[in-house]
């Protein structure tokens, strides 16, 4: 067991790392808010990290502690245009912003290096420290989850206007997913920061939108399993065949269309509805099943 | 000096302007995102270059270029969102993902096709040109840049507003269902619509690999992302919209760059696109049909 683990040690980091981005971008996906904008809350969360690390010498937890909160103001910022907007725009609002942040990366070469990006950042994060972070965002997503929270994202997920007819107020929990979001994002992406030495702008680029979204679309949208089925099936089909790791481009995107065409839920919330409706066949489900995709 | 830089700003925006035409078309019809626009306009650069490396004669590359993209459109309707309707009839959500999709394997075909190589058209294959009017210099591939944009414009309008072919289409748009029981084949639209949209999207691939001579299968991406401003400011579904946005667009990028540090220019449009998602999310010339959710409390 330990041997195993020693040997794919770079591939579980890799899966810790993308489970973090995944539930940044679950978090808004569940409250009914087509945003891509994880990817932006990840770069301004690992150059901000990496920044406070190499210029200001601050150490590793105060770091990834700024690069959270700061995400996490930077999502609150977003939640004010996007709240005013639905569906489409709210994508194309959110696509913008993550380009938004790249040209800006670019730009203050002073303080980002620009195109050549951030080097020589020691390595302050470990395995543990991924495990841990994983683990406390896993709770966090759960208990609020379970919370009347939870049950306001669905319902605002499902039907926007029943949602509001239901006093479920649509601003407020739009903004709260858009905080969180932002700080999960960036709190992942400092850690990212600190672990892989150096950081540069076409990292945060078009691909990884693309590979976190593919996470989450095949994982499931809905529940607590979907992003760790989705990370783990993205992380090890690679390994398994060389060819699909050499075309990863192609494979998100073969992936992405097969599994919204054939599997709209996602594998691991249909993989988490068949054991529910196993374990209690009587009981009132989600009512999810009729709805397709919404 | 700035009646040169604006000049050269129309031109470009000329060019965004087929490009956001057939983006906005198939939004207009089928309310839904097409990121897979840009994967078709890299298919038309890419076919037209191997037409010419072929030894084909170029207006013959160009009109293959856009029956090839325009089949490509076709099928991404086929494969990615015809299955999603069969469903339910909001794939907003899963038609971004789906097109999403195809525009990565397109991107990765193409990668494997070039090796990753930027591709030049031979020397010679675009007589290069220019002329002196009232004091401007303008290439003869910006004068046949601007004739296409005219000619397709209009043909697009009188197409979709003086034809029976174009009521159907406009039918459908309002609504498909009613359609359908006047006789209309909504899946005959939706054919001709991305077969329109696509051709447009290939002749455009082959005007920016003509006038920045590069073609790389990255290409569609920045034209993409720029065709979402235009279609946000001019107004999602409203031709004359995109075409004026498209022109702003252009004038205004030639602009910043010639006079702002370098890297400025592409925050400021991009500003300015969260800046019209604003104030005025259904653009300028938007119908009220496509409410982007404004006023919700």
């Amino acid at each position: 067991m330990m041997q195993f683990f020693a040997a794919n040690q770079a591939l579980f980091d890799f899966f810790l790392l993308s489970l973090g981005f995944a539930y940044s971008q679950q978090i808004v996906l569940r409250a009914g808010v087509f945003s891509v904008a994880t990817v932006g809350f990840v770069a301004i969360g690992a150059y901000f990290a990496g920044y406070l690390v190499t210029q200001s010498g601050l150490d590793g937890y105060s770091a990834i502690a700024a690069g959270t909160l700061v995400a996490g103001a930077v999502g609150f910022l977003l939640s004010v245009p996007l709240s005013r907007l639905r569906g489409v725009f709210q994508a194309i609002a959110t696509l913008a912003f993550v380009e938004i942040v790249l040209n800006a990366l670019y730009y203050l070469e002073p303080y980002t290096g620009g195109a050549m990006g951030m080097n020589r950042i020691p390595k302050l994060v470990h395995s543990w420290h991924l495990l841990i972070a994983v683990a406390a965002v896993i709770y966090v997503v759960w208990a609020i989850g379970r919370s009347g929270i939870g049950r306001a994202w669905d319902a605002l997920r499902q039907d926007e206007t029943v949602a509001a007819c239901l006093g479920v107020s649509i601003r407020k929990y739009h903004t709260l997913a858009f905080v969180l979001s932002g700080a999960i994002g960036g709190m992942f992406g400092a850690m990212q920061g600190l672990y892989f030495y150096t950081i540069t702008p076409e990292q945060f680029g078009f691909a990884m939108v693309v590979s976190v979204l593919t996470t989450i679309v095949l994982g499931g949208r809905s529940t607590l399993f979907g992003p760790i089925v989705g990370a783990v099936i993205l992380a090890v089909l690679p390994e398994i065949a060389r060819p699909l790791a050499e075309n990863r481009l192609f494979l998100h995107g073969a992936i992405l269309l097969a599994v919204i065409v054939f599997i709209p839920d996602g594998v691991g919330d249909v993989l988490v509805r068949k054991l529910r409706r196993r374990r209690a066949p009587e009981a009132v489900l989600t009512g999810e099943q009729n709805h397709g995709v919404s | 000096m700035i009646m040169q830089q604006i000049l050269n700003g129309v031109a470009s925006g000329a060019v965004y302007a087929l490009f956001a035409l057939g983006f906005s078309l198939i939004f207009g019809v089928q309310k839904i995102l097409n990121l897979a626009h840009g994967g078709v306009f890299m298919a038309g650069a890419f076919v037209s270059f191997y037409a010419v490396a072929a030894g084909a004669p170029f207006v013959l590359a160009v009109a293959l270029a856009m029956i090839v993209s325009g089949l490509v459109s076709v099928v991404i309707d086929l494969v990615a969102i015809r299955p999603l309707r069969k469903r339910s009839h909001d794939i907003e959500y899963a038609a971004i993902v789906s097109t999403l999709g195809i525009d990565m394997m397109l991107i990765s075909l193409a990668q494997q096709v070039s090796n990753t190589q930027v591709l030049r058209f031979p020397f010679g294959t675009f007589p290069i040109q220019f002329y002196e009017i009232l004091g401007l210099r303008i290439s003869l591939l910006q004068l046949v840049i601007f004739a296409l944009v005219i000619a397709i414009a209009g043909g697009l309008g009188w197409y979709l507003y003086r034809t029976s072919f174009g009521r159907q289409i406009r039918a459908v748009a309002e609504r498909p269902s009613t359609a359908s029981l006047l006789g209309v084949n909504p899946s005959a639209v939706y054919f001709q619509t991305f077969f329109i949209a696509g051709a447009l999207a290939g002749l455009t691939g082959v005007l920016i690999g003509l006038s920045f001579n590069s073609i790389h299968f990255l290409m569609g991406e920045p034209y993409m992302l720029k065709a979402f401003v235009v279609v946000v400011i001019g107004g999602l579904g409203s031709l004359t919209g995109a075409v004026v946005a498209s022109l702003m667009l252009g004038v205004l990028q030639a602009l910043t760059v010639a006079y702002l540090p370098t890297g400025v220019s592409d925050i400021l449009i991009y500003a300015i696109l969260f800046l019209v998602l604003l104030v005025q999310p259904n653009g300028l010339f938007g119908a009220a049909g496509v409410a982007a959710g404004v006023g919700r409390k």
